[in-house]
């Protein structure tokens, strides 16, 4: 059906045709999640530098930068609803996806490759494997909140019946 | 740190994640009621950290103090800016948010436990 006008005055409860806040709706709780392992982290890693930084230099620095990544990362999904901060997520989300598989590779490998376990070791087995599942969420998240005019389509909303047309 | 606070708090912490699960089963946000019970955790986690000070005080320190008290800063925090995130939407997802803090915040007093006895 073609009732884009008709839903036009609808529409006005919905979501704008650019893209959609991060840090709304299911987005909400990615970023609790998020803050919560920024939190775990930022802890982890304070305590760490502060305590025993030169035990394993390596390890607790990629902790440390584990750590800033998950802040970032909050941060711009929570402010996502500006260009700026949604590539800023991208960002930290595909580096913290691209972390957590080498970090967690390489510990696998060899398990005492960094000297002591970080964050993303064995893909974050110790907090549960969230690190590894975590950023993959975030990237679908990114993709699918996207606007129209970042990738050419409007972006999926299930329960917006209206049929656009992208022209 | 005394035991039965521990157990007050974890059974508050998961009456309070029932209680959000179950409005997210019912596909309702979060009420001013639900902030309240959180408000409820919130003071005996804030009596446990007083407690926690005066055995420190008075010479039963926990097995790694700065590891302890990092745990404790953060189990303090995480409720009240939760509560504030989720309170922010009016969508189910605002009682999914509280779910996560409550069990979050009872992981954190448990790990606070094991590093207090250090186990």
């Amino acid at each position: 059906m073609s009732g884009a006008v008709g839903d036009a005055g609808r529409g006005a409860t919905r979501p704008p045709a650019a893209a959609r806040s991060t840090g709304a709706g299911f987005g909400r709780v990615l970023v609790t999640v998020y803050g919560v392992l920024a939190f775990a982290a930022l802890g982890r890693s304070s305590y760490e530098l502060v305590t025993k930084f030169a035990e394993a230099p390596v390890a607790y620095s990629l902790s440390a930068l584990a750590a800033v990544v998950y802040v970032v990362a909050t941060v711009a999904l929570a402010l996502g609803a500006s260009p700026r901060w949604r590539k800023t997520a991208w960002g930290a989300v595909g580096v913290e996806a691209a972390g957590v598989l080498a970090v967690g590779s390489a510990s696998l490998a060899n398990r005492d490759v960094f000297g002591e376990s970080t964050v993303w070791s064995l893909y974050g087995q110790g907090y549960g494997y969230v690190p590894l599942v975590l950023p993959f969420v975030g990237l679908w998240w990114l993709w699918h909140t996207r606007g129209p005019a970042a990738h050419g389509a409007r972006g999926p909303h299930p329960s917006d019946g209206s049929e656009e047309t992208t022209a | 740190m005394l035991l039965p606070l521990l157990i007050l708090l974890v059974a508050l912490c998961v009456a309070l994640g029932g209680w959000a699960a179950w409005f997210v089963v019912k596909d309702r946000a979060v009420i001013l009621n639900q902030l309240w019970g959180g408000a409820i955790v919130e003071g005996v986690l804030i009596a446990q950290a007083i407690t926690a000070a005066i055995r420190s005080a008075t010479g039963a320190p926990p097995s790694d103090p700065l590891l302890f008290w990092g745990y404790m800063a953060t189990a303090l925090v995480i409720l009240p800016i939760a509560a504030a995130w989720a309170f922010a939407e009016r969508t189910k997802w605002s009682s999914v948010v509280l779910l996560v803090a409550a069990l979050t915040v009872a992981f954190l007093d448990y790990r606070l436990w094991q590093i207090w006895t250090g186990a």
